[in-house]
């Protein structure tokens, strides 16, 4: 069954993050990869089945040495918790890195750090 | 009797081996490191021949789950060509040190030429498809390290990218040919070598292809795959042995040292095509076979041919005439009769023993007289009279004198034309007349490489050394064997021409060569190319400028044109759009990046009907709709932010939200992630933004691309979560309910997601912790070092 409300949802996160990610300013294209990676964890929970939160449902098991419950997919939110952790160092570097740079040159301006590029190869 | 795994493995891998501890070797024996090498090949040799007369195959398990093995198949053609490879290494190694004395770079020189003998006995052996393919690419990489040894002269990185951008091209249609094979092949043999590949069954098993080729080939030419295989194979054989027109690599290749052409140019690697085209002959023999090879081989032997006629220098000429003598190979194993398969497999032999040889006596002239332009030599005779000896008969056996050993496989070739006559009619004749007007030539050349070493010195040439006994002995001692097989031919055909032969024919038949003691029109034929050859030498002179004259008039006949224009065409391309793609500016860098791979994802989609839809199901329920629709609200919100605050905060609800999702969604232990890495989010990003100033820009004209873009990243995701999530089984899959099983009786935990986190995957999320842990180093670096590390 196709889930189309997250399908949605998703997309509309996909786009809204690349439209920031296409930004000049550089604090806005962070935001951009953090959105981004919201939706992409978003996407894998649903591929994994989302199943209505209940006790039953909730993938820890009841005791010990009992038979397994019908649970939600305990892969994928495996996965999403690596995601998310690794999604934290990212945006944290990339916003210090975006610190730095501004440090560097004066300003988050990405067009104009690019063209100061240039001037540096020419120079 | 049947092979011994431990003795092939060994002398696999023994020169890989060797090739490893050659820096260490060399800082120990200098120049002398070349003599170890011989060792090594001569122990190569040895163990091959102990395997003398096996035929079998055996296998050590590799990628089991894919059904790739390290397979090795000994037979009789296996064995002349690993034997041929290692036994012309002995030499070769042992010219080496006095001829490449006082060059820089010896031990990368050693240590490829030992790589390159490991992988071409690593071809001759090698039973499956995938090992076959890296061996031989393998040969390809030594042979660019080869020829580039001079790594600082402009033309021999020309050769060197030419050699690598032609035969590892080649190599891919082949694998691209071969899998083909391996698909159609894992069909027909059943499940005794076969794997459940995703729903098709695979074989890479080569032994047991070849032990049912009549059923692989039925089942080739029921899907329509036959001819595809049969060129993508004939693509990859066909640059690898430098038929026409891709035999333009080989004259250039010589600017490698001559040692090198001798070893990989003449006998050994430029053969490996030749090799394949005899193992899988039983298997594709067949009248689109024929057609496609004994074209491609007779056409290859006359173009080469008059080439080498036309050539101004010893190498090229070699070099050519190389090229030319392939031809004759895979011309021969084109026929689909016996007689075809005993001239490929019995001039394999001959040419690699004349061949090598020449090459060794034209390293031997160029070192002793200073010059290898064929105009500049000549009465070499009186300075290097053994050398003139070696030359003579390496050079008569070339042209195909009798009784020299070359004539005999001439003739073979011959014979199997005027026996094509018989099934293909005109086309026949016609391959008979081709067959004697290339010979011609042959002969032709042949006796311009002998005039080096007879008549008067021109008065230019300096003095001539006499050469050191380790460049004299090892084309001395390839001479002597070819003048062994000349006159004792049954002796080389009993030792192991008769097994090859058996190898790569489809029937089988004893082999009798000897001299011809009446008239056939084999004969006759040989009789005419010599007779030709010979009246119109004197003329040598206008038939060198007349087809040299040809492209210099018109540039498009000569296939290194075509090479230019393509590359340099490729380049100039990739030159202009480069700076298009890359321009610096980070926009430019997502707007490929994301177009490229939504067109890719969406049309992989179309391509395989993915996009047609089942049920479109609501599967959230109206609470977590809700928390999502805030969700996007506040994603919204974010884009619209005018200040970096407001972006923050609202970045923060997006956040907060997704951890509600989680909970609603039963995942727990995500919303307790998520809701402590918002927290941590935000207040960074509170720290930084204080720091930094406002910037206002954007002008309209962007902003409508860039929701262009932004609206198709999105349907692609969107239309990738509706395909995904339909297509996805009910239930857990199997890895999921082997976790869910498994966690109590295994990892001693009723919280599944942690057992997996930190028990069944416990290193991978070792590997997270360290990423966490270099991006907070990386953090602190940025923040902390900056007035320390530039302030010097």
């Amino acid at each position: 069954m196709a889930a189309f409300v997250l399908a949605l949802v998703v997309g509309a996160l996909f786009a809204l993050g690349t439209f920031l990610l296409l930004r000049r300013d550089l604090i806005r294209v962070v935001w951009g990869l953090a959105i981004i990676s919201q939706a992409a964890n978003v996407y894998l929970l649903t591929a994994g089945g989302i199943v209505r939160g209940t006790f039953e449902s909730v993938p820890v098991l009841a005791g010990h040495g009992e038979g397994a419950p019908e649970t939600a997919d305990p892969l994928v939110q495996a996965l999403v918790l690596t995601a998310i952790v690794i999604g934290f160092g990212m945006t944290a570097f990339a916003l210090v890195l975006s610190y730095r740079v501004y440090e560097e040159h004066g300003t988050l301006d990405v067009s104009e750090l690019g063209r100061g590029r240039d001037r540096g190869d020419r120079e | 009797m049947s092979p011994e795994l431990s003795v092939v493995l060994a002398a696999v891998s023994v020169p890989f081996a060797a090739a490893l501890a050659i820096p260490m070797l060399h800082r120990v024996l200098g120049e002398r490191t070349g003599y170890a090498g011989a060792v090594v090949a001569l122990a190569c040799f040895a163990l091959l021949g102990s395997q003398y007369g096996a035929d079998g195959a055996v296998e050590l398990s590799w990628i089991p789950s894919l059904e790739i093995a390290l397979r090795f198949y000994v037979d009789g053609w296996a064995l002349l060509f690993a034997m041929l490879a290692s036994g012309i290494g002995v030499l070769v190694f042992t010219y080496s040190p006095s001829y490449m004395h006082g060059e820089d770079g010896l031990p990368r020189y050693y240590a490829a030429l030992l790589a390159f003998m490991g992988s071409i006995i690593g071809v001759a052996l090698a039973a499956d498809l995938i090992a076959i393919f890296l061996f031989w690419e393998l040969t390809s990489l030594c042979s660019f390290v080869l020829i580039g040894f001079h790594t600082d002269d402009r033309s021999s990185q020309y050769a060197a990218r030419m050699a690598m951008f032609v035969t590892v091209g080649g190599g891919l249609f082949m694998l691209v040919g071969l899998l083909i094979l391996a698909s159609v092949a894992g069909d027909v043999l059943g499940t005794a070598a076969v794997v459940d590949l995703g729903g098709s069954a695979t074989t890479f098993d080569l032994a047991a292809i070849l032990e049912n080729p009549d059923a692989v080939r039925e089942a080739l030419r029921e899907e329509g795959l036959f001819l595809p295989v049969l060129g993508l194979i004939a693509i990859g054989a066909a640059t690898k042995s430098a038929q026409v027109p891709m035999h333009f690599w080989l004259p250039n290749a010589m600017a490698a040292p001559t040692p090198v052409s001798a070893f990989l140019h003449s006998a050994t690697m430029v053969k490996v095509g030749v090799y394949l085209l005899g193992r899988l002959r039983p298997l594709l023999v067949s009248h689109e076979w024929t057609l496609l090879f004994a074209t491609l081989g007779l056409a290859t032997m006359t173009v080469c041919a008059i080439l080498a006629v036309a050539s101004t220098d010893i190498k090229e000429l070699l070099a050519y005439s190389t090229a030319s003598h392939l031809g004759l190979m895979v011309a021969g194993f084109g026929f689909a009769t016996f007689v075809g398969a005993e001239a490929g497999a019995f001039h394999l032999l001959n040419h690699a023993l004349f061949k090598a040889s020449l090459f060794l006596v034209a390293g031997i002239v160029a070192h002793e007289a200073g010059t290898h332009r064929i105009s500049d030599l000549g009465g070499l005779r009186h300075d290097l009279p053994v050398t003139a000896a070696v030359a003579g008969v390496a050079t008569l056996s070339m042209a195909g004198i009798p009784p020299f050993n070359g004539f005999y496989s001439k003739e073979l070739l011959f014979e199997a034309a005027v026996e094509s006559v018989h099934e293909l009619g005109t086309l026949g004749w016609l391959y008979v007349a081709v067959a004697v007007f290339g010979s011609i030539f042959t002969v032709l050349y042949s006796l311009r490489f002998l005039a080096l070493f007879v008549g008067d010195r021109p008065t230019g040439l300096g003095d001539v050394h006499r050469p050191p006994v380790t460049l004299l002995a090892p084309p001395a001692l390839l001479a002597g064997l070819a003048l062994v097989v000349g006159i004792y031919p049954d002796v080389a055909v009993r030792a192991i021409v008769q097994s090859a032969v058996d190898a790569t024919a489809v029937e089988s038949h004893a082999m009798h060569v000897g001299l011809p003691t009446s008239y056939s029109p084999a004969l006759g034929m040989s009789a005419i190319a010599i007779g030709v050859g010979g009246l119109s030498y004197p003329f040598y002179g206008r038939i060198h400028d007349g087809i040299r004259s040809i492209p210099a008039a018109i540039p498009p006949v000569s296939a290194n044109w075509w090479y230019d224009a393509v590359v340099g065409g490729l380049t100039r391309t990739s030159a202009w759009l480069a700076p298009r793609v890359h321009n610096g500016l980070l926009r430019t860098y997502a707007t490929w990046t994301l177009a490229g791979t939504c067109a890719l994802a969406l049309a992989g989609f179309a391509a395989t009907r993915a996009l047609t839809l089942g049920e479109l199901g609501i599967d959230a329920s109206p609470a977590i709709a809700l928390v999502l629709l805030v969700a996007v609200v506040a994603a919204i919100a974010v884009v619209l932010s005018p200040s970096h605050i407001a972006g923050i905060l609202t970045l923060s609800i997006l956040g907060f939200m997704i951890a509600i999702f989680y909970i609603l969604a039963s995942a727990p232990d995500l919303a307790l992630t998520q809701l402590v890495v918002e927290t941590l989010v935000l207040l960074i990003f509170l720290f930084v933004i204080e720091e930094i100033p406002e910037s206002d820009e954007i002008s309209l004209g962007r902003v409508t691309r860039d929701a262009l873009l932004s609206l198709a990243v999105g349907a692609t995701a969107f239309v990738t979560v509706v395909v995904t999530t339909d297509a996805r089984p009910d239930g857990l899959t199997e890895t999921a309910r082997h976790y869910v099983e498994n966690a109590v009786p295994e990892g001693g935990g009723t919280n599944i997601v942690n057992v997996i986190l930190v028990d069944f995957r416990g290193f991978d999320t070792m590997g997270e912790l360290v990423v966490v842990a270099i991006a907070a180093i990386s953090v602190l670096t940025l923040l902390v070092m900056r007035g320390r590390g530039e302030a010097e």
